[in-house]
């Protein structure tokens, strides 16, 4: 009851006509953004950091924005991926799987409206866990001290490294990189200036849209001279009968769902977002659909069930994102990572309090992604042309655009010439990192992260008088410690696992 | 595996770097257990064992093709200069100087890197530093353009 009351409450805040624009704003940017190849909600998000402030909008205003962008361009990003084969995020790559072959069938109508409605049934079904489970979470996590949230951030960048890629090591540097960043500046406890190497501009460490813009912005441009190679023929596919009909929603109906669940449950995890939702969705739908109805799978050929459950589990995903983000403190992917760190420059504390102090903050944002979710599918359906007109801008165009925004947005700031070039160090940068395997959302996680998981860490030992044994003295940070070691070492035991498996059904036969 | 390697030893250089610098921090008054010099020491240290991870067991590279190398370092160099002269130029000149080589790196002819350039320049201006009251640099020609 208290939750519903909250929720009301929420509605009130996010219907506001100042938030309702900023919703509605946010669904067209993000899904205009989403459509762009090689632009995902990461940069969207990015790029928005300093245009919120320079704004001047109070912080649940910029949230509300941020995650309309967020999971508008999760909307958007089907779109390149259905008409063109062309994914505009990891998390679409799947999406294209089944998407694609459609739209050669000069089905891609019914694939785009279809995909919207399940993106829809995801988001929305996600949105309602969301209600449900963080209040119960952030009673929950109120619990936690300081030695339980070493632990915990601790699990999540383990997490980072266990799930994300295939290169553990690298994701584990990119933390460290993040770790260090973050203690640049004057050290809040001690007053002593930690490698600032006497400049000024480093004494109130780097900023943080610096950092963002210049990891993810412009290090996105020099990747997009990669994948260029001489200019991209655009060359659509005729759209066809554009709306699905009832006989392909029933048939569809189940795989949503399952998409869904899948997502919801993946998304809270940290470092799990729409990539692992969907890939584990596609890969589940496939095999059920090949154990009940095996004459009738068309998988790899343009299967609406593939399609269905993988864009329900990535919006789902998307959406469950904001859980832990919301009730712990610590997000599960980059892009909720940017809007913590912006929360933080409100001078918020982003935990479990959060949903004392600041109902309107927290239930505003909830009440928010619902109506994101009619928003963006109001104007997906019958807008989805328009859209996908956004495809034949030309990168000439669109790039020196993306420049002007991201020099703009990190000049704002503080308005020195010191953190333009910094941005654009850390776009050349980025690039060769990201080039060398180095994923770069761990990187901003372990900025975001640090301060807190290394005041968490020195409170924790001012409590024991220096004693390390604190940090494994209670149950909850055992167990997370315990789950954190078993993240990192199953992928390792994995292929010996498998190989030993193998080995021993053929010493069966 | 060379570039694994490469990426091995910066790591530890950094690592190197960091731990030089920040072995020295200490707080005057010590009254925590922990000081300024831990935390940075742990994340020099982190970065330190990936570096020597990569370094011994460099992983397979990958085959991803690499845009054109001039493309590239004309890019990185025309990012770097409007950084450079953006306060000094002024927002407006900057820009349109900047944008048009920009432009013209991902496939524009000249003239609609100009065109690009100067609506860019203009349009921004007005809408970030007369609308939205964020302050640009005007340049040495600010009250005229």
């Amino acid at each position: 009851m208290d939750t519903f009351n909250y929720l009301m409450h929420g509605f009130g805040v996010a219907l506001s006509p100042a938030n309702l624009l900023l919703a509605a704003l946010g669904a067209v940017v993000g899904t205009m953004v989403g459509v762009l190849p090689g632009l995902g909600p990461i940069n969207a998000v990015a790029m928005l950091v300093p245009v919120v402030f320079a704004l001047g909008l109070p912080p649940e205003g910029s949230l509300i924005l941020m995650a309309a962008i967020y999971i508008g361009s999760e909307y958007g990003g089907r779109i390149s991926a259905i008409l063109l084969n062309v994914p505009g995020e990891a998390s679409a790559v799947m999406t294209a799987l089944e998407g694609y072959p459609l739209a050669r069938q000069g089905k891609a109508g019914i694939a785009l409206s279809l995909s919207a409605w399940t993106s829809f049934v995801g988001s929305a079904i996600a949105t309602l866990g969301i209600v449900v489970a963080a209040p119960i979470l952030a009673t929950w996590a109120l619990a936690f001290g300081p030695v339980e949230y070493v632990a915990l951030m601790v699990f999540a960048f383990a997490c980072l490294t266990g799930l994300l890629t295939d290169q553990p090591v690298k994701a584990m540097l990119a933390i460290g990189l993040g770790l260090a960043i973050s203690t640049i500046g004057i050290d809040a406890n001690s007053g002593v200036y930690r490698y600032t190497f006497g400049s000024p501009n480093l004494v109130d460490g780097v900023q943080f849209a610096t950092v963002v813009i210049g990891l993810f912005a412009i290090s996105e441009l020099l990747i997009m001279l990669d994948t260029m190679h001489g200019g991209m023929t655009v060359r659509i596919e005729q759209l066809g009968r554009s709306l699905f009909n009832r006989a392909e929603m029933r048939f569809t109906n189940m795989a949503a769902l399952r998409g869904s669940l899948i997502g919801f449950f993946v998304g809270i995890l940290p470092g799990a977002g729409g990539t692992v939702a969907s890939a584990l969705a596609y890969t589940t739908e496939k095999r059920v659909v090949e154990k009940n109805d095996p004459e009738g799978s068309r998988f790899g050929q343009g299967d609406m069930r593939g399609l269905a459950s993988v864009e329900a589990a990535n919006n789902s995903a998307s959406n469950s994102n904001f859980i832990p983000m919301l009730t712990l403190g610590i997000p599960s992917s980059g892009t909720t990572a940017i809007m913590l760190g912006v929360l933080t420059l409100y001078n918020l504390t982003p935990g479990p309090a959060l949903f004392r102090s600041q109902p309107d903050l927290v239930w505003g944002l909830i009440a928010s992604l619902f109506i994101g979710n009619f928003i963006l599918l109001a104007i997906n359906i019958p807008l989805v042309g328009v859209f996908a007109r956004m495809l034949s801008v030309p990168a000439w165009v669109l790039v020196p655009f993306i420049v002007v925004v991201s020099a703009i947005g990190v000049y704002s700031g503080k308005s020195t010439t010191f953190d333009l070039v910094l941005m654009a160090a850390l776009g050349v940068g980025g690039y060769v990192l990201r080039r060398l395997g180095v994923p770069m959302a761990p990187l901003i996680l372990g900025l975001v992260l640090g301060k807190i998981l290394e005041q968490s860490l020195r409170r924790a030992l001012s409590l024991s008088a220096g004693d390390v044994a604190i940090l494994w003295s209670s149950p909850i940070s055992v167990t997370l410690w315990g789950m954190a070691v078993a993240v990192l070492l199953v992928p390792l035991l994995l292929p010996r696992l498998a190989k030993w498996r193998q080995k021993t059904s053929l010493q069966m036969d | 595996m060379m570039t694994d390697r490469l990426l091995g030893a910066t790591a530890i250089a950094v690592a190197a770097i960091m731990l030089m610098f920040g072995y020295g921090l200490q707080a005057p008054f010590a009254y925590e257990p922990v000081g300024p010099r831990a935390f940075p020491i742990i994340a020099a240290a982190m970065i330190g064992l990936c570096g020597v991870i990569l370094l011994l067991k460099p992983g397979k590279s990958a085959a991803e093709p690499v845009g054109p190398i001039a493309a590239i370092a004309a890019l990185s160099g025309c990012l770097a200069g409007y950084a450079l002269l953006f306060q000094s130029l002024g927002f407006v000149i900057a820009t349109t100087i900047f944008m048009i080589p920009i432009a013209m790196i991902f496939g524009a002819k000249w003239w609609q890197g100009a065109l690009t350039g100067v609506v860019l320049a203009v349009s921004s201006y007005l809408l970030f530093d007369q609308l939205l009251e964020v302050v640009l640099p005007a340049g040495p020609f600010g009250g005229i353009v």
